[in-house]
């Protein structure tokens, strides 16, 4: 679907947030790795995607009310068989009625890296990246750089980050494709000046793997 | 708008002056008085008739010949009036200082918005309001109500704050820097850091650029602005506000919040700008910036007889992507020929001359060896006063003309032990430093401005 022609029909139904789907089909738009997800209406069309896709699936709640997924046990990962996908679907509907979800392949495990757009209040849009989980919430190793970037800009980020070495590679351990990560960082850029309706881009996690990266969860804020 | 009729003014107008030292006005005609500024001053005040020995007219309007530049010291509402009435009397820019604006709120801000509207009605530049004032040393103006003796020279410094302004403007006179023009910035109401910095990077007078900032609401064009004049003139920053929650105290100060300074830094590093962490600081590396020439590389040599302050040089030093390479096998040699083939000390870079380096001969001797390396592009060369060896002063003057090098001095000493040095010194090119953390940021900015201008840089 076209980038504006969705945006306006979010903005149509009064929301400012794309839904994970959504999200990621604006960001494949761009060419960005993501790990695709099919919408379910309900538990036999979760239990149809699942069976489609293979296991194991994730399964997460698709709804404008609820923001904050796995906070809210709306994130149901490593499902394994169809049985686990109806006790998940079954769970949620228990909490939030008959939802739609998202089902996606589970991805392989990797380095797990944070990227993201903010909206600073002097500098505009500023482009932001981390190793995933504690790494950014807990010790802030965060890089920041005012967008538009260049490709030296993504590269400078990554390597500035106090944890590098975990993306370089180290005690025998091979490293992750800087060049994807970069190149998500870019086109999260393009993304931005192409579409000034966006406002805030959060990819956590996005999976790095020595040969390519996989944008795993999205969430995508527009004005 | 004319910002070079504001700094190099015909005459100047100091409207609001008082006859007794404990008020503002009265400070401000002192200070544009003693700074040396040859045009007609025009202390304007509704009542006095003489001031410092100067004739008061009693409003602009009397003032016999046109204005360029009028110095406001009266109170916030008075001085939007007295900016109206400059406006129509042809006056080409003012400097406020009155503070009492958006910086206290809803009711301050509409005063600043009237005070905006009237300069801009008549394309006025605008310095502050809120402000200390503004210097050019060029033109032997002090337009700030401190009263002070001036060094001119080729620097040139914006602060967003007086105070910490006057830190460096007190500092480089310490350290025997020079300046050319200053400016208190203010609320930044009609003109903006980045204005200034456009200006500064055409003034023919000024060669490196010191700003001191806490926060902007335009940061996006200030570092564009910065990036472009750095291609040029070195810049380097001083930006307060490091710590989350000083927002409302920054905010309450000049009317802007300080921001998160980690975006800050980053994006300082995304476009190249030399960022440092303190008024002396900010003081040392516009000293080397302004002093020394910019080194080809970024190896740096360090010469010592005392091993301490070279390992906290190099602390600094190596935080900035300098380097500090080994020696070559010639160089080796060259400095057995200085110590003997058997010295007490570890032959290395930094080296350390040990009992051999207290004598400024051999100094010279070693230090020429070090210059002649060619890994190393800058030497920063350490000495401690001493009641009967003097500093090698000569011989670093002399080595820094030979090898068309950059050479800093670090003296272990108080101005007081090294006034005489650090002149022949600094008109040598070889800026002078009394703690090694100065020097190493005095380098640093060397090898930052070196590598920026394009100039080919080994290592990584």
């Amino acid at each position: 679907m076209d980038p504006k022609k969705m945006i306006a029909t979010v903005r149509a139904a009064g929301r400012h947030v794309l839904l994970e789907d959504e999200a990621k089909s604006l960001l494949s738009h761009m060419g960005l790795p993501v790990n695709l997800c099919a919408l379910a209406a309900g538990e036999e069309e979760a239990v149809a995607a699942a069976e489609t896709l293979g296991y194991p699936v994730a399964v997460k709640v698709r709804s404008p009310d609820v923001i904050h997924k796995s906070d809210a046990g709306g994130v149901w990962l490593n499902l394994g068989h169809a049985e686990a996908v109806r006790r998940a679907y079954r769970e949620m509907a228990g909490r939030w009625g008959p939802v739609a979800v998202t089902v996606q392949p589970m991805a392989a495990p990797g380095v797990e890296v944070i990227a993201g757009v903010a909206r600073d209040p002097q500098f505009g849009p500023v482009a932001m990246f981390g190793l995933g989980g504690i790494f950014t919430e807990v010790l802030r190793d965060v890089a920041f750089r005012m967008i538009p970037l260049e490709p030296k800009d993504a590269r400078a980020m990554i390597t500035q980050i106090r944890g590098y070495r975990l993306l370089a590679g180290y005690r025998g351990r091979r490293g992750v494709d800087l060049t994807a990560l970069e190149e998500i960082l870019l086109g999260l850029s393009e993304l931005v000046e192409k579409i000034p309706e966006v406002r805030e881009v959060d990819l956590n996690p996005v999976i790095a793997y020595p040969d390519g990266a996989l944008i795993v969860d999205a969430r995508i804020t527009v004005a | 708008m004319d910002l070079r009729a504001v700094f190099y003014p015909r005459a100047v107008a100091v409207v609001g002056v008082t006859d007794t030292p404990d008020r503002v006005g009265y400070n401000l005609l002192e200070s544009v008085l003693s700074g040396g500024y040859r045009g007609p001053v025009y202390p304007v005040h509704p009542r006095l008739k003489e001031v410092q020995g100067l004739k008061v007219y009693h409003r602009l309007e009397d003032v016999p010949g046109p204005v360029d530049l009028a110095v406001i010291g009266l109170n916030q509402h008075a001085t939007v009036e007295a900016v109206e009435t400059c406006g129509r009397l042809g006056v080409k820019g003012v400097v406020c200082v009155a503070g009492g604006y958006r910086e206290m709120g809803d009711e301050g801000k509409e005063l600043e918005e009237r005070l905006v509207a009237a300069a801009r009605r008549y394309d006025m530049a605008l310095i502050g309001p809120n402000t200390l004032g503004m210097i050019n040393t060029d033109a032997g103006l002090n337009a700030t109500f401190y009263p002070m003796p001036l060094r001119p020279g080729r620097v040139s410094f914006l602060s967003q704050s007086g105070g910490i302004g006057l830190m460096v403007l007190r500092k480089a006179h310490d350290e025997g820097l020079g300046i050319n023009k200053w400016v208190g910035v203010g609320n930044r109401s009609v003109l903006e850091f980045a204005d200034y910095l456009e200006y500064l990077a055409e003034d023919p007078g000024t060669s490196v650029i010191g700003v001191f900032m806490e926060g902007i609401d335009d940061a996006r064009r200030f570092v564009q602005t910065a990036a472009r004049v750095a291609g040029t003139k070195p810049v380097v920053i001083y930006k307060a506000g490091r710590a989350e929650g000083v927002n409302y105290a920054a905010l309450t100060h000049t009317g802007s919040m300080a921001g998160s300074f980690a975006v800050f830094r980053d994006i300082c590093r995304q476009f190249d700008l030399f960022l440092v962490a303190s008024a002396s600081e900010l003081v040392a590396a516009c000293k080397a910036l302004a002093c020394a020439p910019l080194p080809r590389g970024n190896g740096v040599g360090v010469l010592t007889h005392t091993a301490g302050p070279s390992i906290a040089l190099l602390d600094r030093l190596l935080q900035h992507g300098c380097r500090v390479p080994e020696l070559r096998p010639e160089t080796l040699d060259k400095i057995k020929e200085v110590l003997g083939p058997n010295p007490p000390v570890v032959l290395k870079n930094p080296l350390d001359g040990a009992g051999q380096a207290f004598l400024p001969e051999p100094y010279g001797r070693l230090a020429a060896a070090l210059l002649e390396d060619p890994q190393i592009h800058l030497l920063v060369g350490i000495h401690c006063l001493h009641r009967h060896w003097r500093f090698p002063s000569r011989e670093l003057a002399d080595l820094a003309a030979r090898y068309q090098k950059p050479v800093l001095a670090c003296y272990v000493s108080t101005w007081e032990g090294a006034r005489e040095d650090r002149e022949l010194l600094q008109e040598a090119g070889v800026p002078v430093y009394t703690s090694p953390e100065e020097a190493a940021v005095g380098a640093a900015a060397l090898v930052h401005y070196g590598r920026r201008r394009g100039v080919s840089v080994c290592g990584p």
